[in-house]
């Protein structure tokens, strides 16, 4: 390969700027009290505060949505793990074709965007289960589908790693029950994995915005947009903040699951 | 322990996980597909109507903007990639720029729109500089919430994804082909005309199909930018649910559902065979 380094440095550099630039006009915009018309060079340390995030922490509506936001992360973390843990764990000590099964049906969700999953979510249960819309748990079942592709990548990494059929073998040989052997056997040398899993589960809860805004339940992100117009700094700060709470996650994800493969 | 028995009982236990999907997913994208072929009192099927009425518009705005930021988006992403693999001696950038493409090409939603209105909008900050060195972007019409400003938003998460796509597929590429082509007289054009460029295109075109995918699918960022006056097909399918005004036509937005479901559908498989095909130079 004969790009040159000085091309190869150029092109970085454009995307660097790219990337940075917005995520630096939001933050300027959050916490400096100037409008953009009135900033000049010999104001731009000027008038910095934190009074108006805040406000948005203080305000009753925001507490309201990121608690709510809150439970159903987790919540949507501990139904992904309850539901694929076992599952893939018996795929992986029977034939190659019930891996290969599960494997397909969950990249499934990459093919119905939210905005179809929600609304036909919406139509197939208003007559039969009406509380799954009404109630705010009912987001749980699509965030856990919605987040199943990535958290089954991380979920079979993990388990392609260990010896699934030994470990197994030598729990239920010394007595162990299945429910057991997954809890105290295969969960704990699955920790990076399940945490892997649920930081992706709470990176996609934490940033969803189409089927909580479809079925009106006001989780941070739908807040985000409401608040908007009444605060917007304290708004664009709290953006911010959810940018930052998301680069972590990521971030923790990236590590843990490198941690495995090695 | 029989060994019929101890089988059932293994059959047993996906019916958890097959029954969540079959319910949650299943039954949804049935409902989606069911509606949207029922004819009710309508002259015409609502799918034929959805795409030949008042939405074929929707959907040449949002397969445009799909098309566009994805191949934008492909080109850079790749000379991304590129540069990275080329630079891998630099300790350090590989992680961060891989790093971060992670990160960035999972955001969206409402703080990314946050993000460019502060960069880009009429007061944006890169608005602002950009004016300074004469470059007066709002002058030449340009607006964040119009075409070519979504672009420019959904350019943050598509480039980056294009470098996560083509990264693994960069260091496929081993460094002995590259020599065997020098020793035998090929200039570096004719390396990657001839080799490079054959070998990389199963993972260039599915990651520009992903792309396009990703761009489909996408809508809360453009729902953000414009505040619900988009034209793209998924804030059409909003104006369905919510409204029960064009009482009647409700199956015309499960029609529009449906057809998003067969074009994502069509583009991630065309994803998965080139990648499965991309893997085979890796092994």
């Amino acid at each position: 390969m004969k790009i040159s380094r000085l091309s190869a440095w150029f092109t970085i550099g454009i995307v660097a700027v790219f990337y940075v630039v917005p995520m630096l006009a939001m933050t300027r915009f959050a916490f400096q009290r100037i409008p953009v018309i009135k900033l000049s060079w010999g104001n731009v340390f000027q008038k910095w505060t934190i009074q108006p995030i805040i406000d948005s922490f203080g305000s009753p509506d925001f507490q309201r949505a990121a608690s709510l936001s809150i439970t159903l992360a987790i919540a949507t973390a501990l139904t992904t793990i309850a539901l694929l843990l076992p599952t893939m764990t018996f795929a992986h000590l029977g034939s190659p074709r019930t891996r290969r099964f599960i494997e397909i049906s969950a990249v499934l969700p990459f093919v119905v965007p939210a905005i179809a999953l929600v609304v036909g979510f919406a139509g197939a249960f208003r007559d039969t289960l009406p509380i799954l819309i009404r109630s705010s748990f009912g987001l749980v079942p699509l965030y856990v589908i919605t987040a199943l592709p990535f958290t089954h990548r991380t979920l079979e990494n993990g388990l392609a790693a260990l010896d699934i059929r030994t470990l197994v073998n030598a729990s239920r040989s010394l007595g162990a029950s299945w429910w057991r052997t997954i809890a105290f056997v295969i969960a704990p040398n699955m920790r990076a994995s399940i945490a892997t899993a649920s930081f992706l589960a709470f990176t996609v809860v934490l940033g969803e915005f189409t089927i909580a805004s479809l079925l009106l339940k006001n989780t941070l992100p739908l807040y985000l947009s409401y608040a908007q117009g009444s605060n917007p700094q304290g708004t664009f700060g709290l953006g911010i903040v959810l940018v930052v709470i998301s680069t972590v996650f990521v971030a923790m994800s990236n590590r843990f699951g490198k941690k495995v493969r090695s | 322990m029989a060994g019929s028995s101890k089988r059932r009982v293994r059959h047993l236990v996906f019916l958890p996980y097959v029954a969540f999907l079959a319910i949650f997913l299943g039954w949804p994208g049935l409902y989606v597909f069911r509606s949207a072929f029922a004819r009710g009192t309508a002259e015409s099927s609502p799918m034929i109507e959805a795409v030949t009425g008042q939405f074929r518009g929707s959907f040449v705005f949002s397969l445009q903007l799909s098309f566009i930021s994805a191949s934008i988006g492909a080109v850079i992403g790749a000379l991304v990639a590129i540069a990275v693999v080329r630079l891998d001696t630099v300790g350090g950038l590989r992680n961060t720029v891989v790093g971060y493409s992670a990160v960035a090409a999972n955001m969206g939603g409402i703080p990314l729109a946050f993000a460019f209105l502060a960069a880009f909008g009429m007061q944006g900050l890169a608005t602002r500089l950009l004016r300074e060195i004469n470059v007066d972007i709002i002058g030449w019409g340009f607006r964040i919430s119009d075409f070519w400003g979504i672009v420019l938003v959904y350019l943050y998460f598509q480039i980056p994804l294009m470098t996560l796509v083509l990264v693994p597929a960069l260091d496929g590429l081993r460094r002995t082909w590259a020599e065997a082509a020098q020793s035998l007289g090929a200039s570096s054009a004719q390396y990657w005309r001839l080799v490079a460029l054959p070998i990389l295109t199963p993972a260039l075109l599915g990651g520009f199909l992903l792309l396009v995918a990703n761009a489909f699918a996408a809508y809360a960022t453009a729902f953000a930018l414009s505040s619900g006056g988009s034209r793209l097909v998924p804030v059409q399918i909003r104006f369905f649910l919510q409204g029960d005004t064009i009482t009647g036509k409700t199956n015309l937005g499960y029609a529009l559902a449906a057809w998003m479901v067969i074009i994502t559908g069509v583009l991630v498989t065309g994803f998965q065979l080139l990648m499965r095909r991309a893997e085979r130079w890796r092994r």
